[in-house]
């Protein structure tokens, strides 16, 4: 760019300077040809006055020695001509300008020559015209000689200029292209203990390219320290899974041991209860036979509780075997099974529309068992229950429902639904362990999936649960779906 | 031209009417000296003596002219003793026999003598003219020019055909 305005600075400079030079070398080439015309007329008058073209031819003889004159020619006052000189033979001779009156001389710049006539008077009268023709041959050579001295300083000022350039380029440039690629290693690889290549001056190249290392070496420092608190994150994590599974294992381990080592005693107390009744009954006065069947009933009732919690208890030891699986049929099994349940109600049900799922069709049956229980169990206050299994797409996942119109429940509390012996109701008003959905939740959690509820008291509840590991739509449809939590 | 001219373009001038022009030309090549000269001071007389070949063509030719100062005049004289009051005497051919007579009684008065006569520079004239050809030429001697006080320019001798330098008269 310096060179390009220093250049053209130059040239222009050089062109003025070469117009300046032409002009004032026409004028001084006007100026000697009328001297020569003069001299060369002033030494002809005799021989004009005379008649002596020889003299004078004598006299222009001379102009030999000046390489640049064409011709001269001397001609009378009367426009006769009288003596010339012809440095080319056969030279035609163009027409002299003509001297406008009161004039000494006139000259005339054409096709490549300068034509000059000037007027020679001897003691205060004419005597003689001199024409005389020189080329630009002397002018020509000095364009040529400036145009080459011009082309010289230009040469000589680029070579200089673009040596200063290229120091500048070394002193400048060229640390900054190197900053320039090693911030490109750097992005490209991340490699942040890669430092750019100090050049050893002291200027504020020097300092950029420090404060650039010193950048880097922060960044380094900083990924080491994330790096560092990231594995120490993960050895926590395991470390605390790790204790979780030790945890979970144990209780698992000791809630089967707790129902199985209960289920002994339990057996003794029913068979001896049972004994009792059979053996004594008719003999008991009948307050001592309702105690019995307190006993009895009471026993019965512990009892399903332990199935169930060793039920539960197995959901999380045994290994899921995944099939695909039609819900639909699946859920015409469920309703068969409950059958004595709804025994003599009346239930509109509105089951279907459900596709096949990869799952373990035994646990998933027993989620819908105890969802339909529940359901024929919550709506049996309604003259026609309604009970409905389908399933909608929400964000992509496939969302399982089962609804009924029953007695429903407070969403305030619906974050117990789903704990072990946790209750919503009173027993008297509908039976129950509080075992149940909590199984149901382990069993979905089992597979991946989420289950959630939504109701709303006298209005029934429905029931939605997911299979797939689909978390992220889920998650959405959770928490449109259940704003109070499940 | 600057100076455009019918004349000459026409006729070439007779012999005497380049005679004419030049015996005026000729004094202005010539210096006088500043002294000496017994004329009239505001003319400068051209004379020829004896038979007149010229005509009208010397009136003419000085008719107008003008040298340093003095307005030319053309005389016609028959007696050699009025040339000394002449700048230029022009002796006629009809004067040969008595050219002697004539040079010396100008003796070395300041008078520009000049003359077809032949040899008439080898005999104490100072220019005289030749033919060369139908062209007017001149040869002249300056050193008789000298001895009369009168200085010949460089100009004029350049155009000579030939240039005396020597005062020995020959016949």
């Amino acid at each position: 760019m310096s060179m390009l305005v220093s250049g053209t600075a130059l040239l222009l400079a050089g062109m003025g300077l070469f117009a300046y030079d032409l002009y004032s070398f026409r004028v001084g080439t006007v100026r000697d040809l009328g001297i020569k015309a003069q001299i060369i007329g002033s030494n002809s008058i005799s021989a004009v006055l005379f008649d002596d073209s020889r003299s004078a031819e004598t006299t222009l003889s001379a102009l030999q020695s000046a390489p640049h004159v064409m011709s001269a020619e001397i001609y009378t006052p009367d426009g006769v001509a009288f003596a010339g000189y012809r440095r080319d033979r056969g030279q035609s001779l163009p027409p002299p300008p003509a001297i406008p009156t009161g004039q000494a001389e006139v000259y005339r710049f054409q096709n490549g020559e300068v034509g000059l006539v000037r007027s020679i008077t001897f003691q205060g009268k004419p005597v003689a015209t001199v024409y005389m023709r020189s080329d630009l041959g002397a002018m020509h050579a000095r364009e040529r000689d400036f145009a080459l001295i011009v082309a010289t300083v230009f040469l000589m000022s680029l070579l200089a200029a673009m040596w200063m350039s290229s120091s500048t380029r070394r002193s400048i440039a060229e640390p900054i292209v190197r900053l320039a690629e090693t911030a490109q290693i750097v992005l490209r690889e991340k490699n942040y203990s890669i430092r750019a290549p100090m050049n050893g001056e002291r200027n504020e190249l020097a300092v950029l390219i420090s404060s650039f290392n010193e950048m880097l070496a922060q960044i380094q420092e900083r990924d080491a320290a994330l790096e560092k608190s990231r594995d120490h994150l993960e050895q926590q994590v395991q470390e605390r899974t790790a204790q979780l599974n030790v945890a979970n294992a144990d209780l698992e381990a000791f809630s089967y041991s707790v129902s199985h080592d209960l289920r002994a005693p339990l057996r003794h107390i029913a068979g001896f209860s049972q004994i009792l009744s059979e053996d004594y009954g008719p003999k008991m006065d009948p307050e001592a036979q309702r105690h019995l069947d307190r006993i009895l009933s009471g026993v019965k009732n512990m009892s399903r509780l332990i199935e169930d919690l060793l039920k539960m208890a197995q959901i999380g030891r045994k290994e899921l075997v995944r099939v695909t699986t039609d819900l639909n049929l699946l859920l015409k099994d469920v309703i068969a099974d409950l059958r004595p349940e709804f025994e003599g109600r009346q239930i509109d049900w509105r089951i279907g529309g459900l596709s096949p799922v990869e799952c373990d069709a035994g646990l998933v049956k027993q989620v819908f068992a105890n969802l339909i229980s529940n359901a024929i169990k919550y709506s049996r206050r309604r003259e026609v229950a309604v009970i409905e299994a389908g399933q909608v797409e929400e964000d992509g996942a496939s969302v399982i429902f089962v609804r009924d119109n029953g007695a429903g429940f407070d969403e305030r509390y619906a974050d117990k639904l789903f704990g072990v012996f946790q209750r919503l109701h009173r027993a008297e008003d509908f039976e129950g362990t509080g075992v149940g959905l909590s199984t149901v939740q382990r069993i979905i959690r089992k597979h991946g999936g989420e289950i959630w509820a939504k109701s709303e008291v006298n209005k029934g509840a429905t029931f939605f649960f997911v299979l797939a590991e689909k978390r992220q739509g889920l998650t959405r449809a959770k928490a449109a779906g259940a704003p109070a939590g499940a | 031209m600057g100076i455009p001219s019918v004349q000459g373009q026409h006729a070439k001038p007779t012999e005497y009417e380049v005679k004419a022009t030049y015996l005026y030309n000729f004094s202005r090549f010539v210096e006088w000296p500043a002294q000496g000269v017994q004329v009239q001071s505001d003319t400068f007389a051209i004379c020829v003596l004896g038979d007149n070949p010229f005509g009208p063509a010397l009136n003419a030719t000085v008719a107008q002219e003008t040298i340093a100062g003095k307005s030319v005049v053309a005389k016609q004289i028959s007696a050699p003793q009025d040339a000394v009051n002449c700048r230029v005497l022009f002796i006629s051919s009809s004067e040969a026999k008595r050219l002697k007579e004539i040079l010396t009684n100008l003796g070395a008065a300041s008078v520009l003598t000049v003359s077809d006569l032949p040899r008439f520079t080898q005999r104490g004239g100072m220019v005289q003219f030749v033919l060369e050809g139908d062209r007017v030429r001149f040869e002249v001697n300056s050193a008789i020019a000298a001895r009369a006080g009168l200085t010949m320019s460089s100009e004029l001798l350049k155009v000579a055909v030939n240039v005396r330098r020597s005062v020995q008269l020959g016949d």
